[in-house]
């Protein structure tokens, strides 16, 4: 322990006498991490910003998509069928299933009192609140009765409300004009948290209609998907495979898909798992090129340093207690860069998360620290390796 | 103490052998207060670098306390550095990024088996004895060729070899610092029982000693 201790001090010290040259080592290093910890924090912070989206769709729930959603990832998803009320009305007779809420999606502009903007059209029915626990802020949500009007009213998500009017109190009983048509806010929805700016909007980046009323731009009546809540957990998986087979009398296998919320998860961290190994491993690269700077740097300080290998060989060092020498210096000065790596990161996600859901976990955290040992084990078990096997004699002449 | 029988040690020098070491023989006993004498080129320090275990002969054989040290590896002949020898050189050899006291204690981290005393109270304890008090925590760099020189004597002593190899120890130094190293290292021969070997080319220094081994060409002169 002692012995370590004096091992780290001796190393440190070397460091403070070559402040640049360590600090020119290190951010090799440094940017290798740097790129992988981004990299990590981008896909992490995606993945749980999406999977949020689809935990917030409640407990129970039943995803009817169309297209095939595999395990591995969604495989021409979103194209092929349309659903109609055909389908609905077909789901809705299946036993154990307390809500079947159709939803048509559309990305369009929305006119305020002075800003236009996109966000997501969902058009759906009251129960989708009710399913997806949403509530409102101001106002009141859209009901049966309106529904049944095809009444020209809204209900904002927070973040619509704040972009067009400033704010939810200021957007209400106020008008926005959707596909050339005008609708009265009635209400603006609680937030749910996770804002972020990508093509999967979050819920409070919604404006939400009752399905008669987006009739104007959606003529021939379409479902985009169909959520279903089943009445309990127990019979979710009765539920999903009696909504296969009804679906299955209309379409063909791969035309759709009935996913139960855990399984859309898995599928979601399966692509993601893929998509990070792959940034990652490139990311890596940048990391063999630090270390390599690393091996040059530790070779220079073998050679430098032949003499002092000398004097400790001859008051009694073995090999290896020279190689543990030298190998803790490139450990060092490659954790250095890696604890370095660590500080940009964390004040670069800090800034990117108001754009993007960056998120920097545990595991990456020892990842990065351990890559970074690792990578000055490796790279700096040679040069440690030519110290230990200096002839003492030969070394203690080395002027 | 420590045997050589009939040593010789070769240096391959681009294609030529140099031999720096002929046929060596000679017994240096406990307690001993030894010169080996010789002008620069005579094999002198090969006879020390083989004896201090630093060097292993090309031929005969190097007896230290009975005990043939050929067959030893190099972490038992490191190990035996250790705690038999303790070096003095020329050129003082103290690693100038660690302090004189860390320096002193250095040895002591490389002990193989725990300490009967703490080091660092033994290493005070000699700074006080070298008149060095008040210079632990400086570095060598910062302090003259004769208190270099009693770092490095205190560095020798640190883990209390039985010998103690002095390769010209007072070659860097003016006459008075040169004098009194050398009253140090009789000192500690008389005093501590320790076996000193001063390793020199000037005579007055070798004249000092007890004990004169000449050596020339490689070659003892008995």
């Amino acid at each position: 322990m002692n012995t370590l201790l004096f091992l780290i001090k001796t190393s440190l010290e070397d460091f403070r006498r070559n402040k640049i040259r360590t600090l020119l080592t290190s951010l090799g290093i440094l940017i290798g991490i740097s790129s992988v910890v981004l990299l990590m924090a981008m896909g992490l912070g995606l993945k749980r910003y999406i999977s949020r989206q689809f935990e917030s769709m409640g407990s129970n729930t039943i995803f009817i998509m169309p297209g095939q959603m595999t395990q591995t990832g969604p495989q021409g998803s979103f194209g092929g069928i349309q659903f109609d009320d055909k389908d609905v009305r077909t789901v809705k007779r299946v036993r154990h299933v307390l809500y079947t809420v159709p939803v048509y999606i559309k990305f369009s502009k929305i006119s305020g009192d002075s800003d236009t903007k996109t966000f997501q059209i969902m058009a759906t029915t009251s129960d989708f609140f009710s399913v997806t626990s949403i509530d409102a802020e101001t106002g009141r949500l859209f009901n049966k009765s309106d529904e049944g009007k095809g009444a020209k009213v809204v209900v904002l998500g927070s973040k619509v409300a704040e972009d067009l009017f400033g704010s939810a109190s200021r957007a209400l009983g106020k008008s926005v004009t959707v596909e050339g048509s005008g609708y009265k806010i009635i209400g603006v929805a609680k937030s749910k948290g996770g804002g972020g700016s990508l093509n999967v909007p979050s819920v409070d980046e919604r404006a939400y209609m009752p399905f008669k009323s987006s009739l104007s731009f959606n003529p021939n009546k379409k479902y985009f998907a169909i959520y279903v809540k089943a009445d309990s957990s127990d019979t979710i998986g009765s539920v999903k495979t009696d909504i296969q087979d009804v679906l299955l009398k209309r379409y063909s296998s791969d035309d759709f898909s009935v996913a139960e919320q855990t399984e859309v998860l898995n599928s979601i961290n399966s692509i993601f798992s893929i998509l990070n190994t792959v940034l990652v491993a490139i990311a890596a690269i940048s990391l063999i090129v630090g270390g390599v700077g690393i091996m040059n740097i530790m070779y220079v300080s073998v050679v430098e340093r032949i003499r002092e290998i000398g004097i400790r060989r001859a008051i009694g060092a073995t090999k290896k207690d020279i190689l543990y020498l030298f190998l803790t210096e490139a450990i060092l000065l490659s954790t250095l860069g890696g604890i370095l790596a660590l500080l940009l990161s964390a004040v670069v996600v800090f800034f990117m998360q108001r754009l993007f859901p960056a998120y920097i976990d545990t595991a990456t955290v020892a990842l990065a620290l351990g890559a970074s040992s690792f990578v000055g084990i490796v790279f700096g078990v040679l040069p440690a390796k030519k110290a230990a096997q200096l002839s003492p004699i030969e070394a203690i002449r080395y002027e | 103490m420590i045997k050589l029988h009939h040593v010789t040690k070769e240096y391959r020098i681009g294609g030529e052998v140099f031999r720096a070491l002929d046929n060596a023989t000679l017994s240096i006993k406990k307690g001993e207060y030894v010169s080996i004498l010789g002008p620069s080129g005579s094999g002198k320090s090969t006879l020390m670098h083989i004896m201090g275990l630093l060097d292993l002969p090309t031929q005969g054989t190097v007896i230290i306390n009975g005990k043939n040290i050929s067959s030893l590896t190099d972490n038992e002949l490191s190990a035996l550095r250790n705690i038999f020898v303790g070096f003095v050189f020329q050129q003082f050899n103290l690693i100038n990024k660690l302090t004189n006291l860390e320096n002193i204690v250095l040895p002591a981290m490389y002990a193989r088996t725990p300490l009967s005393y703490n080091p660092r109270d033994y290493a005070m304890e000699l700074l006080v004895r070298f008149g060095m008090k008040g210079k632990e925590f400086m570095t060598p760099n910062k302090i003259s060729g004769g208190q270099q020189q009693r770092i490095a004597i205190a560095r020798a002593l640190i883990m209390n070899p039985p010998l103690i190899l002095a390769d010209e120890p007072t070659g860097n130094l003016d006459t008075k610092n040169g004098n009194a190293i050398m009253e140090l290292l009789e000192n500690l021969n008389t005093s501590s029982g320790v076996t000193v070997v001063v390793i020199t080319h000037e005579s007055d220094i070798a004249s000092r000693t007890k004990r004169k081994i000449r050596i020339t060409d490689g070659k003892i002169q008995t």
